[in-house]
C-alpha cells in the first residue's frame, strides 16, 4: 500500500465519522424520548390527605405538584423510584412516613437533609442545578442496618 | 432486600445516551480497521529510546534527600490512614482513611502514574519502611546482611493479583468495606504480610514482583514517557515501557483482575446484575447465611465471575491467534500480547472512576484540615468546605469517558501490532494474528462502552 493510499484512507475515515457525528447528534430534547422505562417520573400518589401545602405559584408558571415518596415502616411504597427531572428544574419533593419517630431524609450530592414523621412530611424544594444521579436515603434505616435507599433523583442535562 | 454497599457516593453518573454509544462503537470499529491498513510495517516500540534529562535536573529530582522525603511522606500518609481509621468518625465520606485510600490512592495514583511515570515507587511506604529497617539492621550488624531468598519463579504475579483482588473485594463486596476502621485494619493486615514477604524475599524484589500496589501502578506507569534508567530520569516513547515489560507468570490473571473488578463494579449497577443478585443472595440465606453475608457471598461470586470472564475471553482470543500458524505455545502467545491489555485496563479505570475522583478528590480540601472528621478541628481553615458536585457536567463527563475508552483501544491495538511484527517472522502471519487480537480488543472496548451505558440503569 502506498503512503498516499494510506493517508487517503485515514482522511476518508475521519471525514466520514465527523460528518456522521454531526448529522446524528440529536437535538437536545429528543434523547429522552426513547426512555423505555414507563416508570419514569412515577408518582406513587397517595392523595394529599392531611392538607399538605398545595402548590403555590411563586415561579412564572404554575409548578407541577411535588413528587411524593411514601414510606411504610421504613420501606418505600412501590419500590425505589427514579425521580427524573431536567437540569434547571425547580424540584419539589415530599417524603411521608407512617412512623411517629422522626426520620432524617438525606438527598446526597445536593446534601439536603429534612426531617419527616407521621403527619409532618419532609418537604424538599430546590433548583436541580447539578446533573447526575443522586441517592435519597433514610438515616433511620441506615442506623438500623437496613437498606437506606428510598429513591434516586436523576437530573438529565437540559 | 438489596443493599448496594457503596460508602463513598455523592453523585453517580448518568448512563451514556444511545446515540453516543452507537457512535463510539462505530469509531472504534473504523479506527480498528484503518489501523490494520495503515500501521507501520516495522516495529517501532520494541526499542523505546531513552533521552536523559540534563544531569543537574535529574539529580534535583532524584537524590538522597528527595528519596528520604518521599518515603517519609508515604509513611506519614500510611500512618495517618491507620490513625484516622481507628480514631476518626466512622463515616467513610468524613474520614481521611476511606477517602484517601479508595479515591486519592486507588484511582488518583493511576492517573499520576500514567502522566508522570512510576512516582509511587518513591512514595511506596512499605518499600520505604523496608529499606529503612534494612539500613538500620545493616548498620547494627556492621556489615553484610544474609541474602534474601530467591523469588520463586512460579509464584510470578500471583501474590500481586491476590492482593488486588482482596483490595477490590474490600471495596466492592464487603458490606462495611469502606468503614474507616475496616480500612485501617485492612491496611495493617496488608502491611504485616508485606513486611514478612520483604523479610523473606528482599525489599527491592518484593516491591517489584509481589507488592500488589507497586506492581499495579508500575504497569500503568509504563504507558508514560517518563522513566529512570541507572539513576537518570529521562524520556522514552510513550507506551514503549509496556513493550519492554517482561511479564512474570500470572500476568494474564493479574490483568484479568484489573479489568474484571472494574467490570464488576460497573455491572453491579446494571439490571443484568441487580436482577440476579437477590436470587443468589436468597440461595445463600437458605443455606444459613444472614442476609448481609448472603449478599456479600453473591457479590463475591459476581466479582470472581467477572474476572473469570475477562480471563477466559483473552485466552479464547489467544487460542484463535494461535490457530493462524507459527510455532508459539498458547502460553508464549498469551504472554507476548498481555501488555496490550494495560491501556485497556487504564481506560476502564479512567472511564469508571473519573467523576468519582473529580468529586471525592475534593474531599481532601476539608480532610487535611480535619482528617478525623470530628467537631471543631480545623488546621488550615478549610474544614467546612464541601464537595462541589457541579465541577463537571454530565455531557462533558460522557465525552471524557468515551474518549478514554477509544484512546485506550487505539493504544492497545498499536502495542499488539508492534509486538506481532517481532513475534512472527512472516509478515502475513503477523497480520492474520492481529485479526484475532482485534476481536479481543473490540470485545473489551464494547464491554467498556456497554458498562458506561448501563450505569444506574
Amino acid at each position: 500500500m502506498s503512503n498516499r493510499a494510506r493517508a487517503g484512507l485515514i482522511v476518508l475515515a475521519v471525514a466520514i465519522v465527523a460528518v456522521a457525528f454531526i448529522a446524528l447528534r440529536p437535538s437536545d430534547s429528543s434523547d429522552k424520548a426513547d426512555d423505555p422505562a414507563g416508570n419514569a417520573e412515577t408518582t406513587a400518589t397517595t392523595p394529599a390527605d392531611d392538607g399538605a401545602e398545595t402548590p403555590t405559584a411563586t415561579a412564572e408558571s404554575a409548578p407541577p405538584p411535588p413528587k411524593e415518596i411514601t414510606l411504610r415502616d421504613g420501606t418505600p411504597q412501590g419500590g425505589v423510584q427514579r425521580i427524573e427531572v431536567t437540569k434547571g428544574d425547580e424540584v419539589r419533593l415530599q417524603v411521608r412516613t407512617n412512623e411517629t419517630t422522626p426520620d432524617e431524609i438525606h438527598l446526597h450530592g445536593y446534601d439536603i437533609e429534612k426531617e419527616t414523621r407521621s403527619g409532618a412530611p419532609a418537604n424538599f424544594r430546590f433548583k436541580a442545578d447539578i446533573e447526575g444521579v443522586f441517592e435519597i436515603e433514610s438515616h433511620t434505616a441506615e442506623d438500623a442496618g437496613k437498606e437506606p435507599l428510598i429513591a434516586r433523583l436523576v437530573v438529565e442535562p437540559s | 432486600m438489596f443493599v448496594i454497599a457503596h460508602g463513598i457516593v455523592g453523585r453517580t453518573d448518568l448512563p451514556i445516551p444511545e446515540w453516543l454509544f452507537g457512535w463510539a462503537a462505530a469509531v472504534v470499529l473504523v479506527v480498528s480497521f484503518v489501523a490494520l491498513a495503515v500501521l507501520w510495517p516495522q516495529p517501532r516500540l520494541q526499542d523505546g529510546g531513552f533521552r536523559p534529562l540534563p544531569p543537574w535536573l535529574s539529580r534535583a529530582l532524584t537524590n538522597r534527600v528527595t528519596d528520604v522525603l518521599c518515603g517519609l511522606i508515604g509513611v506519614g500518609l500510611l500512618g495517618l490512614v491507620v490513625y484516622a481509621g481507628f480514631s476518626g468518625v466512622q463515616v467513610a465520606m468524613a474520614n481521611f482513611a476511606s477517602e484517601f485510600v479508595f479515591v486519592v490512592f486507588w484511582t488518583g495514583m493511576v492517573g499520576v502514574s500514567v502522566l508522570f511515570g512510576d512516582v509511587f515507587r518513591a512514595f511506596n511506604p512499605w518499600r520505604a519502611l523496608g529499606r529503612f529497617v534494612a539500613w538500620i539492621s545493616q548498620t547494627a550488624a556492621g556489615g553484610e546482611m544474609p541474602a534474601p531468598l530467591k523469588y520463586p519463579e512460579r509464584l510470578g504475579y500471583l501474590p500481586a493479583a491476590a492482593g488486588l483482588f482482596a483490595f477490590t473485594t474490600l471495596e466492592l463486596v464487603a458490606a462495611e468495606g469502606s468503614k474507616p476502621s475496616n480500612v485501617a485494619i485492612a491496611t495493617l493486615v496488608y502491611s504485616a504480610i508485606t513486611f514478612v514477604a520483604m523479610a523473606l524475599y528482599g525489599v527491592d524484589q518484593w516491591s517489584r514482583k509481589g507488592e500488589a500496589f507497586g506492581v499495579y501502578l508500575n504497569l500503568f506507569s509504563r504507558i508514560s514517557p517518563w522513566t529512570s534508567r541507572d539513576g537518570r530520569v529521562g524520556l522514552r516513547k510513550p507506551l514503549s515501557g509496556l513493550a519492554a515489560w517482561k511479564p512474570l507468570p500470572g500476568a494474564v490473571l493479574l490483568l484479568a483482575v484489573m479489568i474484571g473488578t472494574v467490570t464488576f463494579d460497573g455491572a453491579a449497577e446494571a439490571p443484568i446484575w441487580t436482577g440476579v443478585a437477590p436470587d443468589i443472595q436468597d440461595a445463600f440465606v437458605s443455606l444459613g447465611l444472614s442476609p448481609e453475608h448472603g449478599l456479600e457471598a453473591a457479590f463475591l461470586i459476581g466479582e470472581m465471575l467477572a474476572v473469570g470472564l475477562v480471563y477466559g475471553f483473552y485466552r479464547l482470543g489467544i487460542a484463535g491467534a494461535r490457530s493462524v500458524g507459527g510455532d508459539l505455545s498458547a502460553r508464549e502467545l498469551a504472554n507476548a500480547f498481555v501488555h496490550s491489555l494495560v491501556p485497556i485496563a487504564f481506560a476502564y479505570v479512567a472511564a469508571h472512576y473519573l467523576t468519582q475522583l473529580l468529586y471525592q478528590g475534593q474531599s481532601m480540601i476539608f480532610l487535611i484540615s480535619n482528617p478525623l472528621g470530628d467537631d471543631g478541628t480545623d488546621f488550615f481553615g478549610t474544614a467546612d468546605r464541601a464537595v462541589d458536585y457541579g465541577v463537571i457536567g454530565a455531557t462533558t463527563a460522557w465525552y471524557w469517558q468515551v474518549g478514554f475508552v477509544v484512546v485506550g483501544h487505539v493504544a492497545a491495538l498499536i502495542l499488539a501490532h508492534d509486538r506481532a511484527l517481532v513475534t512472527y517472522d512472516k509478515p502475513r502471519l503477523a497480520v492474520r494474528s492481529q485479526y484475532w487480537m482485534l476481536v479481543i480488543m473490540v470485545g473489551f472496548t464494547s464491554l467498556a462502552l456497554w458498562l458506561l451505558a448501563q450505569s444506574n440503569g
